[in-house]
Parts: structure tokens; C-alpha cells; sequence
């Protein structure tokens, strides 16, 4: 418990910084599209509509959907100016978190602004044109300072909702406090979770007060709480930022991870691996599927392991199986030719998508094959991962057996298990190297036709990397050395209810459990 | 004679159908203090405002000292011209000072100007230079309405504009505004247009009566002479209200002594 708690405050500096380096960028950036959008509606009625729609209709998108829009946009966007200008840019982690949380920061900053400079007295501004003011002066002298107060609270309210939204940032690959909360949840280290649940509401509070003290000075005119406000936004944003400078530095390896342990664990393995060969090393995690191969295509990471079958069906987009040497071998050449992506080679275990069951609910219903599962699926729910049925495995398996299944349901990994041990899944979609099927017993059922294509762990290293003798003499030595049992240990440390480890720990296990 | 103050030629100002001035035509003279006379969509305030532009006719030409208004931005007009109305429209984020250096500011006065300046207006109106740095929140309708009367005299205007000034005002108070007011206007040579509709309070305070009916004049003279010539029976009645007003009041005054 302390040892996790101590580990979640050692990496406090680096997610707190990026959380209110992002958090505050967007709101700065709100503000500055907002107020001038709110002036233009509140002197054109017929702009007011739109305009306030506008904004109310991008706060009905929910916001990790938003986020995860932003990223196919701005890649592009970037393959675009890559082709005007040569030159691209990232699409991946600070730029689409930024203009997501600025897009959702507007609607109170708009709305506030436009209903406090419309509110204004209509005796005062009868006032101001009388005594000679041009709209300019108007607006300035009078209505903008007689809306402060109103201006400041919505405000306020945008700087709790982007410090909240931000969180979801860690997606899309940018570092925040939402790593902890990710990751937490992946691992069951509910510790993290409310760790970073905890950080985030205190960074909200803390900001929400000394925007607090700004929203009174309008109100009351008074300089004092105005000086104070500012000067505590300020020094806290300068302070949680100050650690960044050091985080940054020398040019170092970024390595990216999916959302699950396993991909944690190995992730650990190569940082260390590359940390011990003297580099720096940057994490990159929680990443979606899709979202981690283009990533390191473009150059955005430099290495992650993913795993042949996926990258067979949802990179090349094949849908036959002409076995696991030949798909390595193809898929070796295929990716080096279209992408420059080097495929390192197999780390020497499988993690292929498992249909498994309860012991007890297998031998009732005699189902020990796919097949068997067909004749029996009218009767069962299956429960799946939150991407599996929409991907082309889950098409190639129902194409060969025809799983009509009375009831299909999503769940975080996590909770995928729990839903089979409670009864409220018949089946699930496992993976062949998680360690919870040895742990109680599942029964995994047995692919006759072959349709799960082979899901070897493969290292990739990016175009950029792929002459960079450091990184590969790091990492080769891990080709074909690491055994399914070994890795589904590690991942069974990090996974269960009791005296868990921490990716990092698993990952020194395993390193000591790699073949010699 | 020189040019008049103001001279409004033909006015007409249309809100959908309605007409809300039906073809006004009125000359002012300098150093006259007019009332603009009548009942509540008779048309005064419109009229009033088309003089500093915060209302633009459809039809006809304003001059104001000489010039048509269209020819200078309305701003720099209105610079030149004091304006007071009934809501006052003091800015409460600022002192009663600075309310009152507002106009000077804009035309871009020294500040060695305004502030002796800002002490002579409050001295006119009658306010203590206490209130100089108070917000005017922290002042009584009738102070208010004195710091309205400074802040319209500030940039020095030969003309004010004034729209029912004291019509929200307690008998007393406006009594004894309106009279120096009346007082003001003798001593700083000013021209003065005022928007009333109160008969009693245009008779007691101006040189000259304009009794607007339907958006059109009436009726336009000196009171005695109105009173006198008039043949328009609204009119008459109109005029004859304060009077009978008074008999009455001292009949009952008399009787109860």
C-alpha cells in the first residue's frame, strides 16, 4: 500500500506538469477564441444563435470522443502539410488533447460572456453613447468591465471542466493525471485510480478558488484579491510546469504501450533495457490499437510490441491463415516495404485471442472446441473485450462457425473475467498469455478450422529508428527468449487481487526469467 | 440674429407602420430654454433624441449649431452636446468623479483641466466635494440625478438635451433641481431642449412651451401666450391643468387655516 502509494507520488512531477501545462494552455486558448466570439454574438443577434449552438453542440460530444476524433484529423492534416510543406507534424498526444479541451472550454466562456455584455444596463450603454463614445470605447469602458464578474465565472466553470476532461488525454498519448487513473484500471491498483482521481479534483478546487478570488475582484473592484489571484495562477502553473524542463531532455527513445498489463510489463522490459544501454527513455501508454501502429509509423514512438495476428488482419488486412512462420515472415517484408516499420522479430510467445470458459460450465454443456461452442451459442452470452467484436478476427471465427450467441456484451478486461467467474458471461475473449486462465482453471477451447490467425509478440522499431544500432543491440538479445509461462506470470502479478506488482516489478521478474 | 441653436426640418421617423414624427419642423434659438411637451407616445423623446443622433430620422435634416449632424460621426457630436435622462445612467464601476470626467477623457483633456474641473462642476450642481470619490451607488436619487446634470455639463456644451431629468424624483427634490437647474442655464448661457410631461414643471421652468400631439406640434409659444392664443381644446385643457391645479390646492390650503 505505501510502496504503491510512494511509487504514484514519485511520478507526480511529470503528470501533474503535463496536466496543467495542457489544462492551462487550452483554457488560454479558450478564452482568447471565446471572448471575441461572445462580443461578435452579443452585437449580432443573428450571429448569437449559431454561434452559442455551435458551442453547446460540441459539449453534447462526449469527450474521450472528441479527443479520439482529433487524432485521424490532425493525421491529415499532418499528411497534408507533410506534402505542401515537407514538413509534418505530431497528431498524437499534446496537439489533439489541446485543441479538444480549447474546443470543449468555449460553451460557458461564450455563454457567460455574451449573457454578461447583453445584461448590461440598457440606461448605461443609453449612458455611454450619450456621452460620446464610439462602440469601441463602449465596450471597453463600460460593458466589459460591468460583465467581469459574469465573464470570470464562466471561466471558472471552464477551468474545472478542462482539468477534469483532461485527464482523458492519456488515450491519445498525451502524459496527465489521467495515466494514473488509465493504468489503475487496467491493473485493478485502485490505489492509482483514486490517486489520480484525488490530484485532479485538488488541481480543479485549487484552481477554481484562485479564479475565485479574480471573479471577486471584478465583482467587488477591489485590486487586492485580483493581485492575489493572478499571482497564485501564475506561480502554480511556473511551478507544475518547472519539472517538465528536466523530463524532456536529451533526445531520448519513446516507447509506447497499449491499455493492458501485459503491454505495460513489456514496455518496463524494453525502457530498462534501453535504460541500462545509457538512454533515456519516455513512456508512451495507454495507447488504443489502432492508434499505436500508425503512431510509430509516423515516427511519434520509436518501439512497442504488438502481435502478428493483429497486425495480419488490421494493418495489412489479410483475412487467410497460412500459419504462424509464413504470417512473421510475410508480414516482416510487408511492413518494412510499405512503412519502413522493422519488424525486430518474436519475442517467442503467442498472445492469440482465447475463447474460454468455466470448467464447470464446459463439461455441463460438453463444449471443449469452437465448433462445439456453435451448436451451444443460442443458449450463451459471450462477453468480450471493448474492441473484439468489431475487429476482423471476430468476423473470421463467426464466419467459420457461426456463433449466434443468445446475448454479446463489452467489458474493460478487468471486469471480463469477473462477469465469467460471476455466471453473467457463458464465454469470454481471452488472450492466450494471460495468467488468469491458468490461475482458475479455464478451459480454452480449441480452433479445429483454424480461423484465429497466430498472435505473436513482435518488436517494432520505427523508420527513424531503424538504422539505430543502440536500440536494436538492446533489444535483440530478447528475441525468442521469453516464454509463455514466464509472461504470463508477469502478467498474472500485476493482475490479481492480492499483493499485486507493479508493471516495473513484473518487468525485473521477468528479465530474470528470460531464456539464457 | 445669428443662426439658431438647433433647427429640425421636416422631421419624419417611422417604427414599422407607425409614425412616430409626422413631419417636424422646429427652430431654437440660442440661450432658449424649451419644453418639449406631451402625453406618452406623443413623440418627444424621439424627437429629443434624433438632435444628438441617438435616433436617426427617415426624413427630413437636424442642424445643430449650424451644421447638419449627418456630417460629423456621432460621437464627436454628442461630445458637444449635454445630455441627461431620466434613469441617469451613471456607470457604477466608476467614481462620481471619474463619471463626471468622462466626456472631458474622451475629448482628451489634460488632466491639470479636469480636476479643477470636476470641483467647480460639483460645486454648480451643489454636491460637497466629498461625493468626488464615492461610487454612485453610495448616493440619493436626487444626488445622482445632480451628478448627471455635472456630468453632461463637463465638456463645456452651448446645448443640453434633457428627457424628463426629474421625473423620478420626490416633489421636493425636484423642485428645488429644477429651479437651479433653471439657474444654471442663465448663468452658463446654455440652450436647452427638455422633455417633460409635466405642464406645471414646463410652464415654471421654460422660456418656451412645444405641445407635441401624434408625433406633430400643437401648439409652440410662451406659456402666457399659448394660454392665450390657443384654440386646440387638448391643448387648453392641458395648459389649464396646472392652473386649476393650484387654485384648488390653495382653496383647500385656505379653507383648513
Amino acid at each position: 500500500m505505501n510502496e504503491r502509494l510512494a511509487a504514484a507520488f514519485a511520478l507526480l512531477p511529470e503528470y501533474l506538469g503535463w496536466h496543467v501545462l495542457l489544462s492551462a494552455s487550452a483554457l488560454l486558448l479558450g478564452v482568447a477564441i471565446s471572448l471575441p466570439l461572445a462580443i461578435a454574438a452579443s452585437r449580432s443577434a443573428r450571429l448569437r444563435w449559431p454561434v452559442l449552438a455551435g458551442a453547446s453542440l460540441i459539449q453534447t460530444i462526449p469527450s474521450l470522443a472528441l479527443l479520439a476524433l482529433f487524432y485521424p484529423l490532425l493525421l491529415a492534416l499532418s499528411a497534408l502539410s507533410k506534402s505542401v510543406f515537407g514538413h509534418g507534424f505530431s497528431a498524437l498526444g499534446f496537439l489533439p488533447s489541446l485543441l479538444a479541451l480549447t474546443l470543449y472550454s468555449m460553451l460557458p466562456i461564450l455563454r457567460n460572456s455574451a449573457a454578461g455584455i447583453l445584461g448590461v444596463d440598457a440606461a448605461i450603454r443609453e449612458a455611454a453613447d450619450g456621452v460620446g463614445m464610439t462602440s469601441r470605447q463602449r465596450l471597453f469602458q463600460v460593458e466589459m468591465p460591468l460583465a467581469a464578474p459574469v465573464i470570470m465565472a464562466g471561466i471558472r466553470t471552464a477551468a474545472v471542466w478542462t482539468i477534469g476532461a483532461a485527464t482523458l488525454s492519456t488515450p491519445v498519448g498525451q502524459t496527465s493525471l489521467g495515466n494514473y487513473i488509465f493504468a489503475g484500471l487496467q491493473t485493478e491498483n485502485w490505489v492509482y485510480v483514486l490517486f489520480g482521481c484525488a490530484a485532479s479534483a485538488v488541481l480543479a478546487l485549487i484552481a477554481d478558488q484562485l479564479l475565485g478570488l479574480l471573479e471577486l475582484a471584478a465583482r467587488k473592484r477591489r485590486r487586492t484579491p485580483a493581485l492575489l489571484g493572478a499571482a497564485g495562477l501564475a506561480i502554480g502553473v511556473v511551478l507544475a510546469v518547472l519539472p517538465l524542463a528536466t523530463f524532456g531532455k536529451p533526445a531520448s527513445y519513446v516507447v509506447g504501450a497499449k491499455n493492458f498489463s501485459e503491454q505495460y510489463i513489456l514496455a518496463e522490459l524494453i525502457a530498462d533495457r534501453l535504460q541500462a544501454a545509457g538512454a533515456a527513455v519516455t513512456r508512451k501508454e495507454d495507447l488504443g490499437s489502432a492508434v499505436a501502429y500508425r503512431a510509430l509509423a509516423a515516427g511519434e514512438l520509436d518501439v512497442y510490441v504488438d502481435y502478428s495476428g493483429t497486425l495480419w488482419t488490421n494493418v495489412l488486412n489479410r483475412k487467410d491463415n497460412p500459419g504462424r512462420a509464413e504470417v512473421l515472415r510475410q508480414l516482416t517484408a510487408e511492413l518494412k516495404k510499405r512503412d519502413g516499420v522493422t519488424v525486430l522479430g518474436s519475442l517467442g510467445f503467442e498472445n492469440a485471442y482465447a475463447f474460454v470458459m468455466r470448467p464447470d460450465r464446459a463439461q455441463a454443456l460438453g463444449v471443449t472446441s469452437l465448433a462445439d461452442l456453435a451448436r451451444e451459442a443460442p443458449k450463451l452470452t459471450f462477453g468480450s473485450d471493448l474492441e473484439f467484436l468489431s475487429r476482423p478476427e471476430w468476423k473470421a471465427v463467426d464466419a467459420a462457425y457461426g456463433l449466434g450467441f443468445k446475448a454479446r456484451k463489452s467489458y474493460q478486461p478487468t471486469f471480463m473475467y469477473r462477469a465469467l467467474a460471476g455466471g453473467e458471461a457463458d464465454v469470454i475473449s481471452a488472450f492466450s498469455s494471460d495468467g488468469r486462465i491458468a490461475a482458475d482453471r479455464l478451459v480454452v477451447l480449441t480452433d479445429p478450422k483454424a480461423a484465429i490467425p497466430p498472435y505473436d509478440a513482435v518488436v517494432l522499431i520505427s523508420p527513424k529508428r531503424a538504422g539505430d544500432k543502440r536500440l536494436i543491440e538492446a533489444l535483440t538479445p530478447l528475441i525468442g527468449k521469453v516464454p509463455v509461462e514466464a509472461m504470463r506470470a508477469a502478467n498474472y502479478s500485476v493482475d490479481r487481487d492480492e499483493q499485486k506488482a507493479s508493471p516495473a516489478q513484473a518487468a525485473r521478474t521477468l528479465e530474470a526469467a528470460l531464456k539464457p | 440674429m445669428t443662426d439658431p441653436a438647433i433647427e429640425l426640418t421636416g422631421i419624419v421617423k417611422r417604427y414599422g407602420a407607425h409614425a412616430a414624427l409626422d413631419g417636424v419642423s422646429l427652430s431654437v434659438a440660442k440661450g432658449e430654454f424649451t419644453a418639449l411637451v406631451g402625453g406618452s407616445g406623443s413623440g418627444k423623446t424621439t424627437l429629443l433624441k434624433t438632435i444628438n443622433r441617438l435616433v436617426s430620422p427617415d426624413a427630413g435634416e437636424v442642424r445643430v449649431l449650424g451644421a447638419n449632424v449627418r456630417t460629423s460621426e456621432p460621437h464627436s457630436l454628442r461630445r458637444k452636446i449635454g445630455y441627461v435622462f431620466q434613469e441617469v445612467g451613471l456607470f457604477p464601476h466608476l467614481t462620481v468623479a471619474e463619471n463626471i470626467a468622462i466626456t472631458p477623457k474622451l475629448l482628451g483633456w489634460d488632466k491639470s483641466r479636469i480636476e479643477p474641473r470636476i470641483a467647480n462642476l460639483l460645486g454648480l450642481v451643489d454636491l460637497p466635494l466629498s461625493v468626488a470619490t464615492r461610487a454612485p451607488s453610495e448616493l440619493s436619487g436626487g444626488q445622482r440625478q445632480r451628478v448627471g446634470v455635472a456630468r453632461a455639463l463637463a465638456a463645456e456644451p452651448a446645448l443640453m438635451l434633457m428627457d424628463e431629468p426629474f421625473g423620478a424624483l420626490d416633489p421636493l427634490t425636484r423642485d428645488a433641481l429644477g429651479s437651479d437647474y433653471r439657474a444654471l442655464h442663465e448663468r452658463l448661457g446654455l440652450t436647452t431642449v427638455m422633455v417633460t410631461h409635466d405642464m406645471a414643471e414646463a410652464v415654471l421652468l421654460a422660456d418656451r412651451i412645444v405641445v407635441l400631439k401624434d408625433g406633430r406640434i400643437v401648439a409652440d409659444g410662451a406659456p402666457a401666450d399659448l394660454l392665450a392664443n390657443t384654440t386646440d381644446p387638448d391643448v387648453r385643457a392641458l395648459l389649464e391643468a396646472p392652473k386649476r391645479q393650484a387654485e384648488r390646492l390653495s382653496a383647500k390650503l385656505a379653507g383648513v387655516s
